[in-house]
């Protein structure tokens, strides 16, 4: 009974992580065209609403979000491609505007760290376990 | 030997620890980002002034001398806050101040700078919020301090507190 329900419960948090569902796109903002329209779904997924900070401005309801929206979407309009539009953005608000982290220099710790960890961790297991069977 | 090297992972752990520790007790607010724009020209502007008959050209105004620019409206409840500051800013230190009216109704502005005094020396108008955009804002109240080759040296996201007036006081006396 108890496992049943459990596994209703992890089945509707995968349904919801999986949807996706949360958008914030207004009626009057969307593009005619369709491609154009994906395009700009697309960017505004990558793009961090700078206001709310943890969401996108595709999720966000931020006034900020939605200037944001249409100007990317004025943008394509223009026949801007997206490394134009993402250029643009980075330009005023830096990197922090980008959800994915880009591969810098300055970022590349950032990168490299988990993998670094992974492999001293590995290191220690093997190293703890070859000991103690030699004890 | 190799009992010694497991003093490692309590040494890392230990550094660990005090680097969050120093995180947590040095005075920062994380949800705070730098200005891309720090140390660049500002960005070109050009739009209608809300005081007078002609139209702000940025162009026209930076470059000569120091500026402080605000980013104001009507409906922020902290830019009322720190408008007293403001005043101070161009009573005690004289330095010119221009405040961007950010996605206001211009009748209502006119009317607030009327009431609680007028310390900028030009209004433009940011109507649909794009002169924000260009300048990387995104909270207003948000104050920009300009030196006289049109460079940006500092800027500030949020209301103007006492301790942020000082610093910046300071700040216009040391920049050229």
């Amino acid at each position: 009974m108890v496992k049943k329900k459990f596994i209703i419960v992890i089945s509707i948090c995968l349904v919801h992580f999986f949807s996706n569902n949360a958008q914030a796109v207004e009626p009057d903002e969307i593009l005619n065209n369709q491609e154009q329209e994906l395009r700009a779904r697309d960017i505004s997924k990558n793009i961090r609403c700078m206001v709310c900070q943890n969401q996108s401005i595709d999720e966000s309801n931020a006034p900020l979000a939605k200037d944001l929206r249409i100007l990317i979407r004025e943008k394509i309009k223009d026949g801007k491609n997206n490394d134009e539009i993402y250029e643009f953005l980075t330009d005023r608000y830096g990197d922090f505007i980008l959800l994915n982290p880009p591969f810098k220099l300055k970022t590349l710790v950032l990168w490299f760290f988990p993998f670094i960890f992974f492999g001293i961790g590995i290191f220690i297991i093997f190293f703890h376990n070859k000991k103690s069977k030699q004890d | 030997m190799k009992k010694q090297l497991l003093i490692i992972p309590f040494i890392l752990f230990l550094f660990i620890l005090l680097t969050f520790f120093y995180l947590l007790a040095i005075e920062r607010n994380p949800s705070e980002l730098p200005s891309n724009l720090l140390d660049k020209k500002i960005p070109k502007f050009e739009t209608e002034s809300l005081l007078k008959n002609e139209r702000f050209i940025s162009s026209k105004e930076f470059g000569k001398e120091k500026i402080l620019v605000n980013f104001f409206a009507t409906w922020c409840q902290p830019c009322r806050v720190e408008h007293a500051y403001i005043k101070r800013f161009s009573k005690e230190n004289g330095i010119r101040i221009i405040g961007i009216n950010y996605k206001d109704n211009p009748k209502k502005a006119v009317e607030w700078l009327r009431g609680l005094g007028n310390p900028y020396s030009d209004v433009p108008v940011d109507k649909d919020g794009r002169i924000a955009i260009d300048w990387g804002v995104y909270g207003i109240p948000e104050t920009f301090v300009i030196n006289s080759n049109g460079i940006i040296k500092y800027r500030h996201i949020g209301p103007i507190t006492k301790k942020i007036y000082k610093k910046i006081n300071l700040l216009i006396k040391d920049i050229e």
